[in-house]
């Protein structure tokens, strides 16, 4: 059976520099769907990036900020972005040659269908 | 709140586990019900009778997955409304143990899941092979018995 | 299995109240928690049905101090004595470190008293446990009802003891036998952990 968040998924692994791309329960870390490139763990990065979601969406709440939008970690070898809907964060993990801009943009329209 | 652990080797991966999972609660134990490790009780007769509850349901869940699927159901998740119930086998040398973990907000179920599966190879590595019972008491240890039964019972 | 921590100096055991239906195990622990001081005991668990039958078991950690230089804890269990529920009955019955075995004392009530029993060994032998092995001790409980009604311990004994274990008469209700029984299995207990054998 194909998952309803297969297109959106596909549509952001085709960029180049995308390692992969996660649909992950906000609330429980779980893995809802994923494509992966080999050598990203799913289950981890999902708990982990969910964690990381909420922590800014509270760190946003009680600065006054409103809900946090979009969020975005810059590493040494690579970017992690997440983007929330409802119960739902899409997250897209990719190298540093990634053209966040453009990532951003497709996400941002990506997640209008998640929830 | 003070870790306690009842066998060394229990200490250093239960401590990682409550640390990294963020739990409130985390109780290492034999399948019987003993306590071999915990966080996040205040007195010791609470641990065991959460300890006897848990051994319960793991005990209740294995067997409800026998007479169902023919294999015991073995992880189980809770979710209550402020606070979730995460309980799992540890396969050691020699024997499984079972871990229950309680978390709240801090935490999530996809968090407690990952540590759990570090905390898995962490108690696997450490644990010594399980040996039984051992040989304990002086031979005193009659009239000592006696006068704590009577003690607490108020009479002989 | 008991558990014995040398470094803290500790040691847990677990004793399993078995027998029958209604002879008597909850009211073994429920006295037992009314005399034992509130410092020495844990909350009693009991799950129970609406009608006050043990569903799945009761549970009562007791404190027993200091044996030896250890600080000694029993955790004390019922089992459901209801035949239909024998898959609880082995569950509860796991790592147990000694077995009261109470029987109802009724001479209507042998048949039953017998059967679980024979559903004790059986469910120890499933553990993998021999019997023999397994500190017992056995309590004919309701000594206080009518003569007329009930079996003598020498009777009982006949009937059930072929193993010649401890047994002891008991009115579980008001108390008589009921500290006995426990201190006998207690020391039946430590004494096998004490290297010393025991029964």
């Amino acid at each position: 059976m194909t998952s309803p968040y297969a297109t959106i998924l596909a549509g952001l692994i085709r960029h180049r520099g995308v390692k992969g791309c996660l649909v992950v329960g906000e609330t429980d870390g779980l893995l809802v769907d994923s494509t992966l490139q080999f050598g990203v763990n799913g289950q981890i990065f999902a708990a982990l990036t969910a964690s990381l979601f909420r922590k800014a969406r509270r760190a946003s709440q009680a600065a006054g900020l409103g809900d946090a939008a979009f969020v975005q970690l810059e590493a040494e070898n690579g970017r992690v972005c997440a983007v929330g809907r409802g119960e739902l964060v899409l997250v897209v993990v990719a190298e540093p040659r990634v053209n966040l801009g453009l990532v951003r943009v497709d996400m941002l329209k990506a997640v209008e269908a998640l929830a | 709140m003070k870790l306690q652990v009842a066998a060394d080797w229990v200490e250093q991966p239960l401590k990682a586990f409550v640390d990294d999972a963020r739990a409130e609660i985390a109780v290492l134990m034999h399948p019987s019900g003993q306590v071999l490790g915990q966080f996040g009780f205040a007195r010791s007769v609470d641990v065991q009778t959460a300890c006897a509850l848990s051994a319960a349901i793991y005990a209740s869940a294995g067997e409800l997955g026998r007479q169902m699927q023919g294999k015991p159901f073995t992880v189980m998740h809770y979710a209550g409304k402020a606070r979730q119930m995460f309980l799992a086998p540890v396969p050691i040398d020699g024997g499984t143990l079972l871990l229950l973990a309680v978390f709240g907000e801090e935490s999530t179920l996809g968090l407690v899941q990952v540590y759990f599966q570090d905390f898995q190879r962490a108690a696997a590595q450490a644990a010594p092979h399980w040996t039984g019972a051992e040989t304990a008491l002086a031979s005193d240890f009659e009239v000592e018995l006696n006068r704590n039964l009577a003690a607490m019972f108020g009479r002989t | 299995m008991s558990l014995v921590n040398y470094a803290t100096r500790e040691i847990t055991c677990k004793i399993v109240y078995y027998g029958p239906g209604r002879s008597g195990k909850t009211t073994n622990l429920h006295y037992i928690y009314g005399q034992v001081p509130g410092d020495r005991k844990g909350q009693m668990v009991s799950l129970a049905t609406q009608t006050d039958r043990t569903l799945f078991f009761d549970f009562l950690p007791i404190d027993l101090g200091t044996i030896s230089g250890f600080s000694t804890r029993f955790q004390l269990y019922t089992v459901p004595g209801q035949v239909y529920y024998a898959t609880t009955r082995r569950l509860v019955l796991q790592g147990a470190d000694g077995v009261v075995f109470v029987a109802d004392s009724q001479s209507r009530q042998l048949k039953e008293n017998v059967e679980s029993f024979q559903d004790l060994h059986a469910n120890l032998a499933e553990h993998g446990v021999a019997a023999r092995d397994v500190p017992l001790v056995i309590q004919y409980n309701k000594q206080d009802l009518p003569r007329d009604m009930i079996m003598s311990p020498d009777e009982l004994d006949e009937q059930l003891n072929f193993r010649e274990v401890p047994s002891f008469a008991a009115d579980a209700l008001h108390g008589p036998g009921v500290f006995v029984t426990l201190r006998a299995i207690s020391e039946q207990v430590l004494q096998r952990l004490s290297g010393k054998g025991g029964r």
